[in-house]
């Protein structure tokens, strides 16, 4: 009888739970409230922007005004012209070429800090890792100008020794160097903490199953760290792909990259349609590159 | 005098300076099964991996067929370790796990794979051969570490722990699984373990550690009925511990006066004491006998029981002798049903000389 009772108890709400409840949703509703703010800001500063730059590519330019219309004439042209093909190829080939060169160079010092660094210097090097952004990249970019133009510092130290004078200035050279000083601090960063996180057991393991020292490296922490080493890589293409400052500054403006062509395309006849073609084909390749990257990233062997 | 398989000669392994484990000499024959067995930080773990490689020495000497290991690389010795976590490499199938051993000796890739699939038949989880290692329950996974390090067919297999992570059940099963294959393989199997079940249920022999130094070395019997030290009847099994002094010394007998009584007990031959010696008397709770009024034999005691466990076919109970003293006491369940003994009575207990054991006070 005794348990009869237990369980006819139970089918109604006892009142304490339902306070419980009534709690649970002001507390719902309040961490909604405190996402809010995030979100409006998402949706005015991105998603609409990102709308308005949809919208505009359809626009015609008139007596270099910007009318509304519903033309496909500014993809047309922009996709059909030599030089905005062999632009975007090139722009694709600096990002992928800056991913690649700040990954190779930053593995090894990423590992010497993960693995032969005591913790406490490992916390100093990434924050002396974070320093160089407290100064803006412009300024950076501009001191980069000091040392290699022609008659620049490098060249003067280099001539006393009796080399050069080198022509490290608007090229491929100064390019490069440009987007390593933006990219390179942070490649180092996110490579050392996927190799941090490295279970340090499967490094044993391997050496145990007589892999050596070196081709550990490449059997078990590159593979280990997969996810991590590709996400640097797609940050560091990011960055570059985008990036108008080393091209225009360093590379001065020759050969062009697809920022320059965006800036040009407004500047010269107000193109804005033209730009926002150039923006939307920049995002697009953005986003199916960082989709078929983490999808590389996040395959592992086998079935399941 | 012929070598054995693994010699350590005075090892000693430091931290700073923290002593991980103190001066260490142990034998480790041919095709033998044995156990560490200590208490965490006891040093077991280190010893293991110092036969690895994946420690260095402080100092002395490991000699593996009589030529010094000691300054080789891990990666330069035969000697699989099974890890407690397994370390399995999560971005590898589970063949290619098992063949990762084969790979880094230039092994070929189908002379691997054939080798690989044979262990993984061995252990019967050749179907899951393609599957990620994460995709495997805990057994299978296990199963998987135990191919990957026998595919090299190596002389010794060192293993860490490597039941701990399993459920109760798949613990005992694992257990007969491994003294089997270790049967079968007749290679040397150096088993690392915090439990007294695991060691005395697979291994030929058993190290009992504590403070990184060897408190005990024998069969699982010989070091269950003769705990060698205070140290290791406290660690073994349920053993009863009483202090005293000796009074009278006999022929293979002496007298041993505690706080309880006077106490007859057997010595052991060879074994050395003198009347006024600081000793301790131990006695196995399974070796008590328990009455109601009295018990038969010299040696016997009053207590009262204050609590019972039940454990299978075995029961324990807890005796309480008064001056803080609680001997606990085995017996099977059916025995006990006979002896009618409930909560809070008062009991008497008893044991032979032969069952004690004397230990000098050290």
């Amino acid at each position: 009888m005794a348990q009869h009772a237990q369980y006819s108890d139970k089918e109604s709400v006892p009142p304490a739970s339902r306070g419980k409840a009534s709690r649970q949703e002001a507390s719902r509703v309040f961490a909604l409230a405190m996402a809010l703010p995030m979100a409006v800001w998402q949706c005015v500063f991105f998603v609409a922007a990102l709308a308005f730059l949809a919208v505009m590519a359809f626009w015609s330019v008139q007596n270099f005004r910007v009318v509304p219309d519903f033309t496909f004439a500014n993809w047309v042209k922009m996709f059909s012209a030599g030089y905005f093909q062999q632009t975007y190829l090139r722009t694709f080939g600096y990002g992928a070429m800056a991913a690649a060169i700040s990954s190779v160079l930053a593995f090894p010092c990423a590992y010497g800090i993960a693995f032969k660094l005591p913790r406490q210097a490992q916390r100093l090097v990434v924050a002396c890792l974070i320093i160089p952004y407290f100064t803006s990249y412009l300024v950076r970019t501009f001191a980069w100008k000091i040392l290699l133009t022609d008659n620049g510092v490098i060249n003067a130290v280099l001539g006393w020794v009796g080399l050069g004078p080198f022509s490290m200035m608007s090229n491929l050279f100064a390019v490069m160097i440009g987007y390593l000083t933006l990219i390179f601090p942070i490649v180092i960063l996110l490579q050392y903490f996927s190799l941090a996180n490295i279970d340090r057991r499967l490094i044993e393991a391997a050496h145990n199953l007589r892999c050596g020292a070196f081709s550990t490296v490449f059997r078990v922490v590159i593979p280990s760290a997969k996810i991590g080493l590709i996400l640097a890589a797609t940050f560091a293409f990011i960055l570059s792909f985008g990036d108008f400052v080393s091209p225009s500054f360093l590379g001065n403006n020759k050969p062009p990259t697809l920022s320059i062509l965006m800036v040009d395309a407004v500047k010269s006849g107000s193109q804005w349609p033209r730009a926002a073609v150039v923006a939307l084909s920049m995002i697009a390749t953005l986003v199916a590159v960082a989709f078929l990257a983490m999808s590389t990233a996040y395959s592992r062997e086998g079935r399941r | 005098m012929t070598e054995p398989l693994l010699a350590l000669d005075r090892v000693t392994k430091l931290y700073g300076d923290q002593i991980a484990v103190h001066p260490l000499d142990l034998q480790i024959e041919a095709g033998e099964f044995i156990a560490i067995m200590g208490p965490s930080g006891c040093g077991k773990t280190t010893t293991l991996r110092m036969i690895a490689g994946l420690e260095k020495p402080s100092g002395g000497e490991i000699r593996l067929r009589g030529a010094r290991i000691n300054d080789k690389a891990p990666w330069d010795r035969d000697t699989p370790l099974v890890w407690q976590s397994l370390a399995l490499f999560p971005f590898l199938s589970v063949v290619k796990n098992v063949e990762f051993g084969l790979k880094a000796r230039g092994v070929e890739a189908k002379e691997r794979h054939k080798r690989s699939m044979k262990w993984l038949e061995r252990m019967g989880i050749a179907q899951y051969h393609s599957r990620p290692v994460d995709a495997l329950s805990g057994g299978e996974r296990q199963r998987v570490a135990l191919a990957r390090a026998l595919v090299t067919e190596p002389e010794i297999l060192l293993l860490d722990e490597p039941l701990s992570a399993l459920d109760a059940y798949l613990v005992v099963r694992m257990q007969a699984e491994l003294k089997e294959l270790q049967r079968q393989l007749g290679i040397t199997f150096c088993y690392v373990t915090h439990s007294q079940s695991e060691a005395f249920a697979m291994a030929d022999r058993v190290v009992i550690m504590s403070q990184g130094r060897i408190q005990q070395v024998g069969r699982p019997r010989e070091i269950y009925r003769a705990p060698a030290n205070r140290f290791v009847a406290s660690f073994i099994g349920a053993n009863n511990m009483i202090t005293g002094c000796v009074r009278d010394v006999g022929d293979n007998k002496a007298a041993i006066e505690t706080p309880f009584g006077v106490f007859q007990v057997n010595r052991s031959p060879g074994q050395t004491v003198r009347a006024g010696d600081a000793v301790t008397l131990v006695i196995s709770a399974d070796r008590l006998s328990i009455g109601q009024d009295d018990v038969s034999g010299p040696n016997c005691l009053r207590g009262t029981v204050i609590g019972e466990e039940f454990v299978g076919a075995v029961m324990t109970l807890h005796i309480d002798l008064g001056a803080d003293t609680v001997f606990r006491l085995q017996l099977q369940q059916h025995a006990l049903e006979q002896l009618d003994i409930a909560q809070g009575q008062q009991v008497v207990i008893g044991w032979k000389p032969e069952h004690a054991v004397l230990l000098p006070e050290s």
